[in-house]
């Protein structure tokens, strides 16, 4: 635990003393602050659904950028060797990093949280979409760090990490498009690997067990595959 | 007393490209071995192996009665590794480094505070404990590692080029510390600077092209037939008849700058004093001798005839 607990410190300390967290905490605020702002003088109405749908698109984009780096800088900078070579586990190592990037996309939906609580302050907001929404939000960011850390592990480049796990977010947000030209059975398997037909249900207010089953397996297999991909040199 | 390391036919490819090559041997517990080759003879490879990090592609590794493949994580905590070129985390502080590797290496707070204040002393890191490590010079980046690898205490010490980069005064300081190892713990120190290797290991072992060709290089060196070097003035080749009459003598070279080495003809059993011999007769002769000594075969000469015999060969 005591080793555990020092990777997870010194990747949190990365993640915080690089300039990304701060980059993508500050761009995320202000899109989100503007656009909160702007739906709920449009709408007048306290609901947080299209916030969201924009929260989702925002982390399709910026899960990339605060994966990017976990394993193949480690790779570029050879530390992985010494990383490897120390009594910890490849799974403590994508571990920590995985848990890191996860702490940096709770903190956003923390930090988003205030409009929830304004819309409770000033009207009276049905709360139980609202934590369906950020219930949902948490299940995608797992899934998509997921799969974030794992194309860093296999990339030496992170710029090849960053644009491989952005091209599979985007094809699997749209999937469900192709999805409905295929015949039966067919249809039906691609229609379910799309990121926004598992979501949909969060931001509306239904929790379904199958859609946070698809998040949570992403972001397992995303780290099983991670700590396969290390197991290989 | 039981061996600490064993290997055992040990071979890596890298697909087509052979990098080791049936490669056995045994180190007993309290032993500094020198690993010395050329660049690319298989030194990284062979250190990667029984640190862990790569896997053999044929033989097995013993480290501790251990599988170093099987049995990593309990190999992992009786090591200490200092991989190639010294990679370290460029955005920490030294001491914030050294901090990492002791908890990672499972130290509890005060244990890893106590062994960080050691290591700094040790590798003398006071003076940029609170560095950031991107700061530093070559040399001491090459000693932060070192530090780290020492944190903990591991009996086996696995390091790799550790005086690269280094200036005199702290080639001295780590040659010395790693001498200091000797009895105590066991080293393995890569290297491809002969007189290094020399100077720091009770045993060397010689890999060239991924084959291991000797394991003790230096036993070899003083085994080797003693040589004499000769310098006479006079007609060159009437000195070398000279030379070459003397009963006892086995060949005769002249090197580049006018003197000539005489090796000795190899006689078992007998001790014959060839200086003396060689002196009386070239003085006998005429020929006024300004030079007469002994040159003991050294780990160079060894190395370069056992390079030069595996190159023949391939």
């Amino acid at each position: 635990m005591n080793r555990f607990a020092a990777l997870l410190g010194k990747e949190t300390r990365a993640l915080f003393t690089s300039s990304v967290a701060y980059v993508v905490l500050t761009a995320f605020l202000l899109i989100m602050g503007y656009s909160f702002s702007l739906t709920l003088f449009l709408t007048h109405t306290p609901s947080l659904v299209h916030v969201f749908f924009q929260i989702y698109v925002l982390f399709l984009l910026t899960v990339p950028v605060i994966t990017m780096r976990t394993l193949a800088e480690e790779r570029r900078q050879r530390t992985l060797e010494l990383l490897l070579t120390a009594p910890v586990t490849e799974a403590q190592v994508v571990a920590a990093k995985y848990l890191a990037s996860l702490g940096l996309i709770a903190l956003m939906l923390a930090l988003s949280s205030v409009y929830a609580l304004l819309l409770g302050l000033f009207g009276t907001p049905e709360w139980g979409p609202i934590v369906s929404g950020y219930v949902g939000l948490l299940l995608l960011g797992a899934g998509l760090i997921g799969v974030g850390v794992f194309t860093s592990a296999l990339a030496a480049n992170q710029v090849v990490a960053a644009l491989v796990s952005l091209s599979l977010f985007l094809l699997f947000w749209i999937i469900d498009q192709f999805g409905y030209l295929l015949p039966d059975p067919y249809n039906a398997l691609v229609t379910n690997l799309s990121l926004s037909v598992h979501f949909k249900p969060f931001a509306t207010g239904s929790v379904y067990l199958s859609d946070a089953g698809f998040f949570i397996t992403m972001a397992l297999l995303g780290n099983l595959l991670a700590v396969r991909a290390l197991g290989r040199r | 007393m039981d061996p600490i390391i064993v290997a055992d036919r040990l071979g890596k490819s890298y697909g087509p490209r052979v990098a080791l090559s049936d490669v056995s041997f045994a180190i007993a517990p309290g032993e500094v071995i020198g690993l010395l080759g050329p660049n690319g003879s298989g030194k990284s490879t062979l250190l990667r192996i029984l640190a862990g990090y790569l896997p053999p592609s044929s033989g097995e590794v013993r480290l501790d009665g251990l599988d170093v493949v099987r049995d990593g994580f309990a190999v992992h905590e009786r090591i200490g590794y200092v991989p190639e070129d010294a990679p370290l985390y460029d955005g920490m502080r030294v001491a914030e480094f050294l901090r990492f590797m002791a908890r990672i290496k499972g130290l509890r707070r005060v244990a890893a505070a106590r062994a960080v204040g050691a290591s700094i002393e040790a590798l003398n890191l006071g003076a940029v404990r609170e560095a950031p490590i991107f700061r530093l010079s070559r040399g001491y980046r090459q000693r932060v590692a070192i530090a780290q690898a020492l944190l903990g205490d591991p009996p086996v010490l696995l390091l790799d080029e550790p005086t690269n980069a280094l200036d005199a005064f702290q080639v001295i300081g780590v040659r010395e510390l790693i001498r200091g190892f000797a009895g105590r713990r066991t080293v393995i120190v890569a290297s491809h600077v002969l007189a290094e290797i020399g100077r720091m290991a009770t045993r060397t072992m010689m890999l060239v092209d991924g084959r291991l060709l000797t394991q003790d290089a230096m036993a070899l060196a003083a085994a080797a037939t003693p040589r004499l070097c000769v310098r006479a003035a006079g007609a060159a080749e009437a000195v070398r008849a000279c030379l070459a009459a003397v009963a006892g003598v086995g060949a005769v070279e002249q090197a580049a700058d006018g003197s000539f080495r005489v090796v000795a003809a190899p006689r078992p059993g007998q001790e014959p004093d060839l200086a003396a011999a060689i002196a009386a007769a070239l003085v006998g002769a005429g020929f006024a001798l300004s030079e007469l000594a002994p040159e003991a075969a050294d780990l160079e000469a060894v190395f370069l005839d056992l390079t030069r015999a595996r190159r023949a060969a391939a």
